[in-house]
């Protein structure tokens, strides 16, 4: 560990407070769209009481986001069926930490499942891979982003038009260097190099004809399951 | 329309999503499977880091995220620090924002 990220490794890698505080650089992004999702929503005409129910109940930014762009126009079946569409990668993300989650009981699973976002799943799985992964360290950095998603959504949603768009200061860019901060490392592997390519390259590929996320969705199956097929291939050689 | 009644469903079908998998897939899998799922964590990051950083419009043109997103992916592989990453790519974004104007 270098001095640079100090204030975390002080703590225990595996525990609670080291997942809260893992998400420090994420944070203020999550708040910043929260903030934005707050606002949109009072504009599709959605009460303060919704804005913010959305946000504790479904907790997805992205589908939340297309939701209220959708409200009004789109009916109950298309709202829903959209949100499950945005969400289906979501499922490629618990398979895959659902091993490191074996033996843990169900009421552990289910509030784990609960807090599954992109950044949280991130972080957790990041840290199942060098081995010092916990149910604590998830729980804090899916609290860290629920926290701060739900009470952005609520400020946002009290002060309306005040709010500035974010977007002008290009906090978005947050996220991918985030997710890009997370491949790097595993990238020692040339499996995974290839994995990550071929993902990669699919998912920006298909980003235009398969929009709201389905593009992910393909590139996860198909960067994982050549993955796999490399795997297999190179495995009598070794 | 009932709003209330299209949020419960909005979250029972994520709710659905993120829990599923997790309860299904409690018990030992076949290795091809085990081996599919241990590509799922780089594939997740390449397929969510790409596109914002190659296609921020939506189709392929990459400019100046692309080139700050080098500069961090040089520095991720140099330090393995999160932190230091961000902070890298979002100076040289910052930077190279005020040089082009």
């Amino acid at each position: 560990m270098t001095p640079a990220y100090r204030p975390a490794s002080r703590l225990p890698p595996h525990g609670f407070w080291s997942g809260l505080a893992a998400t420090a650089p994420l944070v203020p992004g999550v708040v910043a769209f929260g903030l934005v999702y707050g606002v949109l929503a009072r504009q599709a005409g959605l009460s303060l009481g919704a804005t913010a129910t959305m946000s504790v109940l479904v907790f997805a930014g992205a589908a939340q986001f297309t939701a209220v762009s959708m409200w009004g126009q789109a009916g109950p079946g298309l709202l829903v069926a959209t949100t499950l569409m945005i969400n289906l990668r979501h499922l490629l993300m618990g398979a895959s930490v659902a091993p490191h989650l074996r033996g843990q009981p169900g009421a552990w699973k289910a509030l784990l499942a609960f807090g599954l976002t992109d950044e949280s799943y991130a972080l957790a799985i990041s840290r199942y891979l060098r081995g010092e992964g916990s149910r604590e360290f998830f729980l804090g950095a899916n609290l860290a982003f629920y926290g701060g998603w739900t009470l952005s959504s609520l400020t946002g949603g009290v002060l309306g038009g005040l709010v500035v768009d974010p977007g002008r200061w290009g906090i978005a860019l947050v996220f991918p260097l985030t997710f890009l901060g997370l491949l790097v490392p595993l990238l020692g592997r040339p499996v995974t190099v290839v994995v990550a390519l071929a993902s990669g390259i699919v998912a920006v590929a298909t980003a235009a004809w398969l929009p709201g996320k389905g593009n992910l969705v393909l590139a996860i199956l198909v960067g994982s399951e050549i993955g796999a097929i490399a795997e297999a291939w190179w495995t009598p050689t070794r | 329309m009932d709003t209330y009644a299209v949020i419960l469903g909005m979250a029972l079908v994520t709710y659905a999503t993120r829990a599923l998998a997790i309860f299904l897939l409690s018990r030992r899998l076949p290795p091809a499977l085990e081996r599919f799922l241990s590509h799922i964590p780089a594939a997740v990051f390449a397929a969510l880091a790409f596109p914002p950083l190659l296609a921020p419009e939506g189709s392929f043109a990459p400019g100046l995220p692309a080139a700050a997103a080098a500069v961090a992916a040089a520095v991720a592989w140099r330090t393995r620090q999160i932190f230091t990453t961000i902070l890298a790519g979002m100076g040289c974004y910052w930077l190279l924002r005020w040089i082009v104007g």
